[in-house]
């Protein structure tokens, strides 16, 4: 993964000796109610994230699940195949990646991607393959559709 | 509830990354070049909110 440029560079001597490392106290007074209002906040907004997909390429849809879904708390109550799906077309690899990182820096987890061309979508559609019904069965949201699925 | 009006109650974006990433990594400790790189958010800054998560007794350190 690439660094991002730092405006406030620390001389890297300093970061390489840094080994200080920071984790929560469980023991803090409101620790609990935090961590609920933490989690529960969407991780980021739905607006901004579609207009991004659809800068990716040729866009035909876009599956949230998972990670994404209001009311997980973080916890993996819904074991999902796929927390961001997404069906196109060109899809610049290299927006796509950015895109990944800054996504999962606000997330604060790495996220489970999957991403197929529309032939082969429609092909799997059609067949009602596994990984395709497990996903339009559960909790999802179509955040883009232009297969009118 | 949008993740912006988060960012405006706590006064800090960066606040806000911290605490989810570790919210969501707990109970697992990181130093601060690797927060700075998993929250895409300058260094001085991510330090700058740990010291200050620390001195409220939110974030522990440890050497």
């Amino acid at each position: 993964m690439k660094r991002k440029t730092q405006k406030h560079k620390t001389p890297s001597k300093v970061i390489r000796m840094d080994k200080t490392v920071y984790y929560l106290n469980p023991e803090f007074e409101f620790f609990g109610e935090l961590k609920g209002l933490i989690l529960k906040s969407s991780p980021t907004e739905k607006d901004k994230m579609v207009k991004k997909i659809l800068g990716l390429g040729r866009v035909k849809l876009a599956v949230t699940s998972g990670i994404f879904m209001t009311g997980n708390n973080g916890l993996d109550f819904f074991d999902t195949v796929a927390d961001l799906f997404i069906v196109g077309d060109d899809i610049s690899k290299n927006r796509l990646r950015t895109f990944l990182t800054a996504l999962e820096a606000e997330v604060g987890k790495e996220i489970k991607f999957t991403l197929m061309d529309k032939d082969e979508f429609q092909y799997r559609y059609g067949m009602f393959d596994r990984f395709i019904r497990v996903l339009l069965e559960g909790p999802h949201e179509k955040i883009i559709n232009k297969l009118g699925i | 509830m949008s993740k912006n009006t988060l960012d405006k109650l706590f006064g800090s974006r960066t606040r806000v990354k911290l605490l989810r990433f570790l919210f969501r990594n707990y109970p697992t400790g990181f130093n601060a070049p690797e927060l700075s790189r998993r929250i895409q958010e300058p260094t001085e800054e991510t330090k700058k909110e740990l010291e200050f998560l620390s001195a409220l007794g939110l974030v522990q350190k440890s050497k």
